[in-house]
């Protein structure tokens, strides 16, 4: 593999490092695995720059072969998950409306807030591969339905209906969650 | 619209992705169904609590890593680096621990020196005095009393 510029890496790395890791951390779901992906999409990428077409997203292209080599790999990284099922209980009886941030917050307030944020990711992260990654790319990301399915490479209706079946499993998982009385450690 | 809102146009409502005219269906229904507004609700709180998740920025050792990989893997290593080198640590860490070694050894030298020279003297002078006592009467139970009568060492024995 060529040597890149030294400025044409940084420019890259600027314009799509940041959101490649956040998509990889949500993803796996820890940093060590989000680290293995983030570098791996990067010696991807670079090695097959000749496919990259300039009219297109640089950031939308690292996402899918980013989320290739998530796919190639769930096996081996669902081993290395580090939530842990046995932590104390977290406050009961949170709603959604706990998790939005209000106008004036006690410490108190705060904290479970982060408490249940931390419940809506451990709720993503019992998705499926496909609604987990559509649905970080739409509610995380904050990406359009036709750049989600470029990145998925499935149709923009697929997606569409991956990312509600993905928001529906991720209300239950949450629920259950808070039934349970987990949270991530 | 029959029944209630399919569950992929809310969601796709909720996301700003209908075109117009399915758009336009979905507020007509909702204004007269309250369980689809509920559950447009209920997906709405799902992603702001999902937006709301921090971001986790590339950490800044992984971007050097990456540039160090992908840019610079020919330039010459920034002059720290070469303290990781076995060559270097090696030999440093076998002087490191000789300078420990030697001074731990000065140490305990310069402790036998601080022990102080009287009581040497004082249990020189008792052996000196417990060779004067006959050998007979080396007996527990009046060797004590012996030795208390016996005269001072000579100034000889304590030099």
């Amino acid at each position: 593999m060529d040597r890149m510029e030294p400025q044409a890496f940084a420019d890259l790395l600027r314009q799509a490092g940041d959101k490649a890791f956040n998509f990889a951390y949500r993803l796996a779901g820890n940093e060590q695995d989000a680290r293995d992906l983030v570098q791996e999409a990067f010696a991807r990428a670079l090695e097959h720059a000749g496919s990259y077409d300039p009219s297109r997203a640089f950031d939308s292209w690292l996402l899918r072969i980013l989320h290739n080599i998530f796919l190639d790999g769930t096996r081996r990284l669902a081993t290395r998950k580090t939530v842990s099922l046995d932590a104390p209980a977290p406050v009961e009886d949170s709603s959604w409306e706990d998790i939005l941030p209000a106008k004036e917050m006690s410490a108190a307030d705060e904290l479970i807030r982060r408490e249940s944020i931390d419940m809506v990711q451990l709720a993503l992260e019992k998705l499926p591969a496909h609604y987990k990654a559509a649905v970080i790319l739409c509610d995380v990301e904050g990406m359009s339905y036709d750049d989600i399915a470029r990145i998925m490479d499935v149709p923009v209706g697929t997606i569409r209906s991956r990312i509600h079946q993905g928001r529906v499993l991720a209300r239950k998982a949450y629920e259950e969650l808070e039934r349970k009385g987990e949270r991530r450690q | 619209m029959n029944g209630h809102a399919d569950g992929p146009e809310l969601s796709a409502y909720l996301d700003g992705a209908l075109a117009p005219e399915p758009r336009a269906r979905v507020e007509l229904h909702m204004s007269s169904c309250g369980d689809c507004r509920a559950e447009l609700d209920s997906l709405r709180h799902l992603k702001l609590a999902l937006s709301a998740a921090p971001r986790k920025a590339m950490p800044a050792d992984l971007a050097y890593a990456l540039e160090r990989r992908f840019v610079h893997a020919d330039a010459p290593a920034p002059w720290y680096a070469i303290l990781t080198r076995p060559a270097v640590w090696a030999p440093a860490g076998a002087l490191a621990l000789a300078t420990l070694t030697v001074s731990l050894w000065l140490r305990s030298a310069a402790t036998l020196e601080e022990i102080p020279l009287e009581p040497l003297l004082a249990a020189h002078a008792r052996y000196s005095a417990e060779a004067l006592v006959p050998e007979d009467n080396l007996v527990a139970s009046n060797y004590s009393d012996q030795v208390s009568d016996l005269p001072d060492a000579p100034e000889s024995d304590l030099q």
